[in-house]
């Protein structure tokens, strides 16, 4: 648990910053065959969630080390991640199965999964994104973890904005 | 949207460009003009996003107009792409290619896509090889920016097509089949009519018309599609107002009939197998008669999908 919890989230984190570099580069070409231009794009939305995690890493080192009983606050932080994690692997784990549906080349199929998964996915994310926190600090709502708690939910909720900025930026 | 809803509330794509019909040239828009139709209908929201856009002396600047229209067509690609349109069109396309192949009709089979944007579905299928290569494809649209635009993204990709600005139905070669995506909803009343009567030309063999397809779930759906996917209040505004003027299956066929009566009409892909399930579109499909019988055996399993075909 000491490694799976921080492990998955931070799977997770990667996964979401893949996601939201796809969705800040689509739209913005027009030619059919970009298969390239979207690995970029998913890549760059990784390298940016790196950034983002590492601040949330770094800060979270720093009260831990900060803090004259540091195990006790290690254990608070990983008990409000075990809990975010109910809240966010459901959430993941239906994404991905809705984009294992669309390697089917059935048009009906990948329309559905647009339909009633990435497009509502997508519209609830954020409010998802806030659940997971409040569930996670629900319990001890100590000020470090609601530190951590609203980095991650500021870096989660605004990098879309950031990434979809850097190409209207570039196109100007 | 307060006072006049859909589909008479027109969309913002419609009334900031204007072209002659006769000669297609470009005509003066007013933004004034146009943001004052937009609040007698009440819609506010419409008559906000005209008044932002530039204008000069009171006439909407075209090239800002054009350069946001490219836009507004980049994200209607990507809905497409999402939707798998393009592979939609083939593979309502492919049974009908075997059908004229069998009937040794004249090549090329010219394909040609009326108000084709800037050509996504034309530049899928030429990129994707989809039609054969006794096929040729071809995008017409009244504007020429967004026909430069299809033309310049064709040839970045070394496409085999073209695009025109011209009236689909004066071609100097006419289309063996037409096609659309989107467009037909524009179309209203005696005007849906005059659109399909303007099919009966004695080149054309067929035509098969997409659109969005009314059903209770178009509204939300249409809605929360467009404010997760579309950067642009144009886009935004006139993507959920399409949905809400999309015409019934019933209208449809009702004006193909009257309209183009030398055609076997039919409403092709409405609905999810044998589900009472709408699909996302549906299309509105025609064939000369005589291809009837042949048409059907190249649909083989498919043909359950034709409804209401005669």
């Amino acid at each position: 648990m000491v490694f799976l919890i921080p492990i998955l989230l931070y799977l997770l984190a990667t996964l979401d910053a893949g996601f939201i570099g796809f969705r800040a580069a689509a739209g913005r070409n027009a030619l059919i065959d970009k298969g390239d231009y979207y690995r970029k794009a998913v890549l760059r939305g990784v390298l940016f969630g790196q950034f983002a995690i590492a601040l949330i890493a770094l800060a979270g080192a720093l009260m831990l080390r900060a803090n004259a009983q540091g195990e006790n606050l290690r254990y608070e932080f990983l008990a409000a991640g075990g809990r975010m994690l109910q809240i966010y692997l459901p959430y993941s784990g239906i994404v991905l199965i809705a984009l294992a549906l669309r390697l089917i080349p059935s048009v009906d199929l990948r329309s559905m999964t647009s339909v009633l998964v990435f497009g509502l996915f997508v519209f609830i994310r954020p409010i998802v994104a806030v659940a997971g926190v409040v569930w996670g600090l629900w319990p001890n709502p100590r000020w470090e973890l609601v530190v951590i708690g609203g980095l991650i939910l500021a870096l989660m909720l605004s990098l879309e904005n950031i990434l979809s900025r850097s190409y209207e930026t570039r196109k100007t | 949207m307060s006072q006049t809803q859909p589909p008479e509330m027109p969309e913002i794509s419609d009334l900031i460009v204007s072209f002659d019909p006769n000669t297609l040239r470009r005509q003066a828009v007013s933004k004034m003009e146009v943001r004052d139709q937009f609040l007698r209908l009440g819609n506010h929201f419409a008559a906000k996003i005209v008044a932002d856009l530039p204008d000069q002396n009171g006439i909407l600047d075209s090239e800002s107009v054009d350069r946001l229209l490219i836009r507004v067509h980049g994200e209607l690609q990507r809905m497409s792409e999402e939707f798998q349109h393009g592979r939609r069109v083939a593979e309502s396309l492919r049974p009908i290619l075997e059908t004229l192949r069998q009937g040794n009709f004249p090549k090329p089979l010219r394909i040609v896509d009326i108000g084709c944007g800037t050509g996504f579905v034309i530049r899928w299928l030429a990129a994707k090889g989809q039609c054969g290569d006794d096929t040729e494809l071809i995008g017409v649209d009244y504007n020429s920016a967004l026909v430069q635009e299809a033309t310049r993204l064709a040839s970045e990709e070394k496409l085999n097509c073209r695009f025109l600005t011209v009236n689909a139905f004066q071609l100097k070669d006419p289309a063996i089949l037409l096609i659309s995506t989107g467009v037909i909803h524009h179309f209203r009343g005696d005007d849906l009519v005059q659109f399909f009567r303007q099919h009966d030309q004695s080149s054309t063999l067929g035509f098969i018309h997409f659109d969005f397809q009314p059903s209770p779930l178009a509204l939300p759906g249409a809605w929360l599609f467009h404010a997760v996917r579309m950067r642009l209040a144009i886009s935004k505004h006139d993507g959920v107002l399409s949905a809400l003027r999309a015409h019934s299956r019933e209208t449809l066929v009702e004006a193909a009939r009257r309209g183009a009566p030398g055609f076997a009409i039919g409403v092709y892909g409405s609905r999810l197998g044998k589900l009472p399930i709408p699909r996302v579109f549906h299309s509105i499909f025609g064939i000369r008669p005589e291809l009837r019988e042949s048409l059907m055996h190249s649909l083989g399993k498919r043909k359950g999908r034709l409804e209401w075909f005669s």
